[in-house]
């Protein structure tokens, strides 16, 4: 199989022998808080992440992600709480004491080593000598397949397998628990979803705990166990991509997971866990999520592929077309109701090629999430 | 040239090779080549032809009384002759030692005696361990200032090493002499201590030692060691150093392989030119010694030149030091392993 650009397979069997030395850890933070001068980088948070998992910590930029990576990895003392690391409190504990190693934003790979001397520096810091730290570090480039790049310099290397270089450098102090701070952002967008599917099949061989940080919501939906939603500082939702996509716990959640359309107005009625809300295109029902009274500011909710063409559900809107965005297997449909525009995704086929400008938009009372006024990922 | 006409047009390209031009004559080759021309010619020595002269005229002398005492005319005849002859031969020699011929070959060089050679090997040794303590001084110095930020780095970098350093050089060698002196400030405060005793001389002779005048070479010098290193430090990524500490490395090992590698060139730009500042420094040891410690290089050159009169001499001297400075940075650049281009940076 030809593989171009630097992308090889991963080798299937070669990890297991190595991967069986290595246990992951559980990751507890216990009423973490970090405030640097006046300002608040993370509200006092608990988190519970487990022993194995891939889990992710997704956010903007300058949500508390980055912050809360480097106090795991213990750059960064909380200023009130606790890091458990396997159970251990890891207070006074410096990133050269935890079981814990760090992939960075840029990777850090030392430009003046070579790449085997690279894999095998956490090895040489052990005092491990050197016929054996870089007989380990060779076992970890075949791992990263990368085995006949051990005498190159990074800089000679591509993105991607300076990528793995970086994987297999961290792995090689055998942590418990891998942390990754956005090392995809670097790569260009194909390579990035073949390192998805690596970094994934990498730590379900290794068994240890990978704990990632990113912005980018496609990455943390597509490889991680479970993911938390961080905004300002504070966890909105920890939750598996599933539930993450459809019950968002927050509009925050909403907006920033996914794409949304968002109406604002005014709860009228509310019964069990179904409320109408009175908005510029009607009366709209729909679950309620959050505290919630009758009388209260509300935001509506609807996902686009959601909403389907026809009066056939529960909430009905007499739409406009204004343009067909023709995006391959499916088709997204701008439409305008009474001054407030929808979104509507649709599965491409004859039946959306010619559409009567003047058309029906309905969802479903479960399609459509009511929640009390509250920020939006996206002003 | 060719790329230059086209980037700039032929007039600006002409002007800016003029400029380069002038510039390495000016800067480089004429007070180099005026040097180098100078220490390979010598004037023979007058010392043997005054000795003749002097004889001649002592004869001349000698002849002129017996030439008055005489009574016979054909001995006075023949002893006047012989005066001529030696007064000619005098007027000869006298104008060859006011006009000594010029010799050209590399005696200056070779001439050198076994004492200036051994100033000259000592100086070498001396500036050298200037360099090297310097270099262990200012290095922790750089790291904290490289990795400082903001406001930080500012007052550092301000307080620590740009006010002392606008204060003039000379200025601050006598500040040293003044806490070094034998009635000086350490002085003053072991006496007041009782440590020593001022009234009867018992000071300690730190202005005797040589290791006062490293003392003020590194603080006069610390900048030059300072700032390469800083600059180089200044480009390391901080994520290596984390990634270093992450991986588990000590501090010694960080610095040993991480961040030492990186600051090399940096290193290498500092050592050269703290050593070709102290190799050659005339001031500092001047000062710094009084005559009451050894001299150095610099110091023999300046007496040939001013005090011996003998430029030629000290042209060669000069030319001496200069090579083995360039030396010393060729071999500083292979021990660091650096080349020209990554010292530009």
């Amino acid at each position: 199989m030809a593989w171009t650009a630097g992308i090889r397979p991963v080798g299937t069997t070669n990890i297991v022998a190595y991967g069986s030395s290595m246990r992951g850890k559980d990751v507890r933070l216990d009423k973490v808080s970090i405030r640097f001068g006046d300002s608040t980088a993370v509200q006092p948070t608990d988190l519970a992440i487990h022993a194995g998992e891939f889990f992710s910590i997704l956010g903007p930029s300058g949500c508390g992600k980055t912050t809360i990576l480097r106090t795991i990895s213990g750059f960064i003392e909380p200023t009130d709480g606790r890091v458990l690391i396997g159970g251990e409190d890891m207070v006074g504990k410096g990133p050269n004491e935890r079981p814990t190693a760090l992939i960075f934003q840029n990777l850090a790979l030392f430009p003046l080593m070579s790449v085997a001397e690279n894999v095998a520096f956490g090895l040489e810091a052990r005092g491990i000598g050197k016929a054996q730290r870089l007989k380990r570090a060779q076992e970890l480039l075949e791992l990263v397949a990368l085995d006949q790049y051990g005498d190159k310099k990074p800089a000679d290397l591509s993105g991607g397998q300076r990528q793995r270089v970086a994987i297999a450098r961290a792995l090689a102090v055998e942590p418990s628990v891998l942390l990754l701070d956005e090392p995809l952002s670097a790569l260009d967008l194909k390579l990035r979803q073949h390192m998805r599917t690596e970094l994934r099949s990498i730590q379900k061989r290794v068994g240890i705990t990978f704990i990632y940080i990113t912005h980018d919501q496609g990455e943390a939906l597509a490889m991680s166990d479970r993911v938390a939603v961080m905004s300002r500082g504070r966890l909105e939702q920890v939750a598996d991509a599933d539930t993450l996509y459809a019950e968002p716990a927050t509009p925050f959640v909403a907006t920033f997971v996914g794409e949304q359309n968002v109406l604002r107005g005014r709860i009228t009625t509310l019964a069990d866990d179904v409320a109408s809300v009175e908005t510029p295109i009607g009366l709209v029902t729909g679950r309620a999520k959050g505290a919630l009274k009758v009388g209260d500011e509300a935001l509506v909710m609807v996902r686009p592929e959601r909403i389907s063409l026809g009066a056939s559900n529960a909430n009905t809107v007499p739409a406009r077309l204004v343009s067909r965005n023709l995006e391959g297997p499916s088709v997204n449909l701008l439409c305008a109701a009474a001054g407030q525009n929808f979104t509507v995704t649709v599965p491409n086929g004859p039946a959306v090629r010619d559409l009567p400008e003047e058309l029906n938009l309905s969802f479903g009372l479960a399609d459509a999430l009511v929640y009390p006024m509250g920020a939006l990922a996206h002003g | 040239m060719g790329s230059l006409a086209r980037a700039y047009g032929r007039p600006l390209a002409l002007t800016l090779t003029a400029i380069l031009v002038l510039w390495i004559l000016a800067l480089i080759l004429v007070p180099l080549g005026a040097m180098v021309q100078q220490s390979l010619w010598w004037k023979d020595s007058a010392g043997d032809l005054s000795l003749t002269i002097d004889r001649l005229y002592n004869d001349i002398a000698t002849l002129q009384l017996d030439a008055g005492n005489a009574t016979d005319a054909a001995k006075k005849a023949a002893l006047d002759a012989e005066i001529a002859t030696k007064q000619g031969e005098a007027t000869a020699l006298e104008a060859q030692e006011l006009n000594p011929g010029k010799q050209w070959g590399l005696d200056n060089f070779t001439r050198m005696s076994s004492l200036h050679l051994y100033i000259f090997v000592r100086t070498i040794l001396y500036a050298l361990m200037v360099t090297a303590l310097a270099l262990i001084v200012c290095y922790p110095v750089a790291y904290v200032v490289a990795l400082a930020s903001g406001p930080r780095k500012a007052i550092i970098l301000t307080v620590a090493l740009i006010v002392p350093y606008a204060i003039n050089e000379l200025l601050r060698v006598y500040a040293w002499l003044m806490i070094l002196d034998y009635r000086g400030v350490i002085n003053g405060v072991l006496g007041w201590f009782g440590v020593v005793d001022l009234d009867n001389r018992g000071w300690i002779p730190f202005l005797e030692n040589p290791s006062a005048v490293f003392l003020a070479m590194i603080y006069t010098y610390v900048l030059f060691m300072v700032f390469p290193i800083v600059n180089t430090l200044e480009t390391l990524d901080r994520n290596q150093i984390e990634a270093a500490r992450d991986l588990g490395a000590s501090t010694a090992r960080i610095h040993r392989r991480v961040i030492i590698p990186h600051a090399k060139p940096g290193i290498a730009v500092g050592c050269i030119m703290t050593f070709m500042l102290s190799a050659g420094s005339y001031s500092v040891p001047a000062i710094m010694t009084r005559g009451q410690g050894g001299d150095w290089f610099s110091q023999l050159v300046y007496r040939q030149f001013f005090e011996s009169n003998n430029w030629n001499m000290g042209s060669a001297y000069a030319v001496s030091l200069l090579v083995v400075c360039t030396a010393f940075i060729l071999l500083m650049m292979r021990f660091f392993g650096v080349g020209l281009r990554d010292i530009a940076k």
